[in-house]
């Protein structure tokens, strides 16, 4: 159980995120919706406490997340795993090595430095690759593969760290829909398959409504809905959108996810794009 | 925890198994380059320092114990001495000698006020130093741009101006003072060209790799706009890389200082000059009021680029985190 407690977060004199309560049980997938400069990022930062709080709490199954520091803050931040928008691979370390190094809270520094892993790491991590059909680029850099197969690779890398939780950054805003619907069944297949609690942002209403079983929309800062996807009516929607954001969020939704056919049970949706891997960018060297 | 977990085995497709024992042949090899290289690094250097201490003169280690003798032998006549020297008042021991004449080098600037005299020297070679990163700087910038191989895409270009480039750093300062001072006759103007040039060399190469280092799409955007080279190299190349010429350009500023005080001691004038003289006339006090005002003043500009820095660059570069 994840419990946010009055959080407030300054920028300068700047309020970004103001008074947020929140609880969030184990297993709940909740996608945090609302327009560019919500303060969507900002909580997610501090979640994982990438950033700090200005006031308020982070609860996590009774440990106070917030005021954590130098080692129990590296184990918190392996436990919630973070999915950024930009990918944030090394890019000139090959596809493996990227995956690897989710581990590294796991391991022993020095170990880690001269980049020997152990053959159980290596099959976890192709393992992982697998599952996000992309073991094939394993050895290319991950700098040469598309938005689509870099973002299943920070998936795999935040498998990797075993975490209890994933957060993840508007995972999809920089792919094309085909792409961004894969990333998104990944993270749902996860989320339903190992129990882990996945956090999404995302600026389209219509992914959060397909993909999430709860949504937080924020505005300004500040939470305006929290509740599951039925609730979510286009007063609700104004209301986080603005009445000129509205007509944004309902147009980008067409270059999101909306790709699939309609016939397609969300089952069958999700197991498309295990189905058919990236054959085109297949390379064995 | 599902696939991946310690406990179950993993379960890979053979196309994967193959992928894994390809990255295993790959560690490998890289495994035993990478021992191979530390291991002939390792006894190159050991050879490389037994052949130094080999050709010393006196043996390294036999001459440890001497070690403290010149600072041991090397005092004035009580530490005031030092200060006195440094701010030219009068001596109490003064015997009309050049190793008391403190007073004599006051450059007076208006009434009684004077600048005591290593201060001015101090001026000389600051001078150098400012004059020099200012000119050789100005000069590295606008050739760099011409040796950028995302920039230009003639060959013969690039190869004239890093040819060009290396040259003019292929010689230590000290050397080409020393050849332009048979033309410029001794002093700062000699010091000033001498490192100059070298500082087009040195900064020129750092520039042009910055420059090749640059994103691109900024480029792309405004060619597909219609900018001409120049205003490309205006808009979409030189935002992105001032800040790191202005790094680098501080960091040889501070380098200029170093170098045109070891110049002034062959001649270029400045502090060097004067450090040179009161050694090799054993007149201590004067010797350690330079190496005091030397300290004090390369801290100082070393204080004074950072705080440049922080300015010109930004202060969010320096933030921690996000």
């Amino acid at each position: 159980m994840l419990k946010l407690q009055n959080i407030n977060r300054r920028f300068g004199d700047k309020l970004a995120v103001k008074n947020v309560n929140l609880s969030i049980a184990s297993g709940e997938m909740v996608g945090v919706i609302g327009q560019s400069g919500a303060g969507k990022s900002t909580l997610l930062r501090m979640i994982n406490q990438l950033i700090a709080t200005s006031d308020g709490a982070i609860e996590f199954d009774g440990t106070k997340v917030s005021s954590l520091k130098g080692a129990d803050l590296r184990n918190w931040q392996r436990d919630c795993a973070m999915i950024f928008q930009q990918f944030n691979l090394v890019p000139r370390l090959d596809v493996l090595t990227n995956v690897m190094l989710g581990r590294l809270n796991r391991r022993n520094t020095f170990s880690s430095l001269i980049k020997s892993f152990t053959e159980e790491e290596q099959l976890e991590a192709l393992e992982a690759l697998e599952r996000l059909s992309i073991a094939q680029t394993a050895l290319q850099r991950a700098g040469t593969l598309s938005g689509g197969q870099q973002q299943r690779v920070a998936i795999a890398r935040a498998l990797m760290q075993q975490p209890k939780m994933i957060l993840a950054d508007e995972p999809i805003a920089s792919l094309d829909p085909r792409n961004a619907k894969v990333v998104m069944d990944s993270l749902k297949a996860i989320n339903e398959d190992d129990g882990i609690t996945v956090i999404t942002n995302l600026h389209t209403l219509d992914t959060a409504r397909n993909y999430c079983e709860r949504i937080i929309g924020m505005a300004h800062g500040e939470v305006v809905f929290d509740g599951p996807p039925e609730a979510l009516t286009t007063e609700v929607a104004r209301r986080i959108y603005g009445a000129e954001g509205l007509k944004d969020a309902f147009s980008e939704s067409m270059t999101s996810t909306s790709l699939e056919d309609d016939n397609e049970t969300p089952a069958q949706k999700r197991r498309g794009p295990y189905r058919d891997a990236d054959e085109a960018h297949v390379t064995l060297n | 925890m599902g696939a991946v977990s310690q406990s179950s085995p993993p379960k890979l497709s053979d196309a994967t198994k193959k992928v894994h024992q390809h990255y295993q042949e790959l560690a490998r090899t890289k495994k035993l380059y990478s021992f191979l290289t530390i291991g002939i690094l390792g006894a190159i250097l050991v050879a490389a320092l037994w052949f130094a201490n080999a050709s010393n003169s006196g043996k390294f280690i036999d001459r440890i114990p001497y070690f403290f003798d010149f600072v041991l032998n090397f005092l004035p006549d009580d530490p005031l001495e030092i200060f006195r020297a440094l701010f030219d008042l009068p001596s109490p021991y003064a015997d009309g000698s050049l190793k008391y004449d403190y007073e004599e080098g006051r450059h007076y600037l208006f009434g009684d006020f004077y600048l005591p005299e290593y201060f001015y020297e101090m001026l000389v070679t600051l001078n150098i130093a400012f004059v020099s990163t200012l000119l050789g700087g100005g000069i590295a910038f606008v050739l760099c741009f011409f040796a950028a191989s995302n920039l230009v895409g003639s060959k013969a270009v690039r190869f004239v101006v890093r040819r060009i480039m290396e040259l003019l750093r292929a010689f230590p300062e000290i050397v080409i003072a020393g050849l332009l001072a048979a033309i410029l006759s001794l002093g700062p103007i000699a010091a000033i060209a001498a490192v100059s040039i070298h500082t087009i060399g040195a900064l020129g190469k750092l520039f042009f790799e910055v420059v090749e280092n640059a994103d691109m799409k900024p480029d792309e955007g405004l060619r597909a706009a219609g900018a001409s080279w120049v205003e490309r190299v205006r808009f979409a190349i030189v935002p992105q890389v001032l800040p790191n010429f202005t790094s680098y350009a501080l960091l040889r500023a501070e380098i200029n200082v170093r170098a045109s005080t070891i110049i002034g001691a062959v001649g270029g004038g400045g502090i060097g000059e004067v450090f040179r003289l009161s050694l090799s006339r054993d007149h201590a006090a004067k010797t350690y009021a330079i190496i005091l005002l030397l300290f004090v003043t390369i801290v100082a500009v070393d204080q004074l680029s950072g705080w440049l820095r922080r300015k010109m660059v930004g202060d969010q570069a320096f933030q921690f985190g996000a």
